[in-house]
């Protein structure tokens, strides 16, 4: 089974369309919402996704272990992460798919700079992208584009990966992960429309925070 | 001659103690927090008696005034405590996100 993970938080404007269009990909559709005050999980629902409601709001690292549960208990073979706001383009999943089946690769990871559909905003490109890279590089990962939501885990990486970086800072966890429990992985293109411009220097230094007290964290 | 200071100063010192002992009475303080706060008001007791034995102290590691002394010692105990509470604090988080799961996982469920 093939289950797509879709984190929201307030997002009952996208989240519908979001939905019905990865419906047409993936077995199954697990909307977590993360406390929303909107009608986000009411549409979701409405949708067809099977929606796993956090009380209170823990993070967009936490919605997705939350859901990687949920898929352990569930059988699931393959584990997409996809954005709830509707910035991935459902078109670029069951190419990713067939990527992670024939290379037998554990994870795939999305990257917005392997072509050039994507239009990155100046400050994300040269000055975030570039410090967050050095972050990688000493995990001993190198990816393209680091913090992209684009994720297809199989069921090995999905038994092994135990996100506990509960806010942002778990795209950084997760290829860090991937390296200490010796998974393979791959990069594949995919596009990215910005809705709104997010994330920004303090959520920069939030998750650079986060990574530092998690290391003393056991 | 005992200035005023110094007495409201003592008089502290053994309120403070006081309430030490009887929060480890409650429970709220184990023995080693117990002998580290009496041992701490005690110290700042003979810090403020005598300031020369600060100053004393203070000339062994190479510092020119004892006052000194103990404000940089208080900062670096200071940030200490506050890097000790951020992970605590973390930690805490880390067993919430954990019940926040566990409730949305069972209602599910259900």
């Amino acid at each position: 089974m093939f289950i797509a993970l879709v984190p929201a938080f307030n997002e009952e404007q996208k989240i519908g369309s979001v939905v019905q269009s990865l419906f047409e990909h993936v077995d199954k559709v697990v909307v977590i919402d993360d406390a929303s005050k909107d009608n986000t999980s009411k549409i979701a629902k409405e949708a067809g996704a099977t929606v796993l409601r956090h009380k209170i709001n823990r993070g967009q690292g936490a919605s997705l272990q939350t859901g990687h549960e949920y898929c352990l208990k569930n059988k699931a073979d393959y584990v997409l992460h996809f954005d709830g706001d509707g910035q991935f383009c459902v078109e670029d999943i069951l190419p990713a798919l067939e990527i992670v089946k024939k290379e037998n690769v554990d994870i795939l990871f999305g990257s917005r700079f392997l072509d050039d559909r994507t239009k990155v905003p100046f400050l994300k490109k040269y000055i975030l992208f570039p410090i967050a890279r050095i972050f990688n590089k000493m995990s001993g990962v190198y990816l393209t584009d680091i913090h992209n939501g684009f994720r297809i885990l199989n069921r090995k990486a999905l038994e092994n990966i135990v996100i506990e970086q509960d806010r942002m800072a778990h795209a950084t966890e997760i290829p860090a992960k991937a390296k200490k429990f010796g998974l393979n992985y791959i990069e594949f293109p995919v596009k990215v429309v910005y809705h709104q411009y997010g994330g920004g220097l303090i959520h920069g230094v939030g998750v650079l925070r986060d990574l530092f007290f998690g290391k003393f964290l056991k | 001659m005992l200035i005023l200071f110094q007495i409201l100063f003592s008089l502290f010192v053994l309120f403070a103690i006081v309430s030490v002992i009887k929060r480890k009475k409650e429970g709220l303080l184990g023995p080693k927090g117990t002998i580290f706060w009496i041992v701490f008001w005690l110290a700042a007791l003979v810090a403020v008696l005598w300031p020369n034995a600060l100053q004393v102290l203070a000339e062994y590691v190479g510092i020119g005034r004892g006052v000194d002394l103990v404000i940089y010692v208080a900062l670096v105990i200071v940030f200490y405590v506050l890097f000790k509470l951020n992970i605590k604090i973390e930690g805490l988080d880390r067993q919430l996100t954990k019940v926040v799961r566990k409730d949305s996982l069972d209602k599910n469920s259900k």
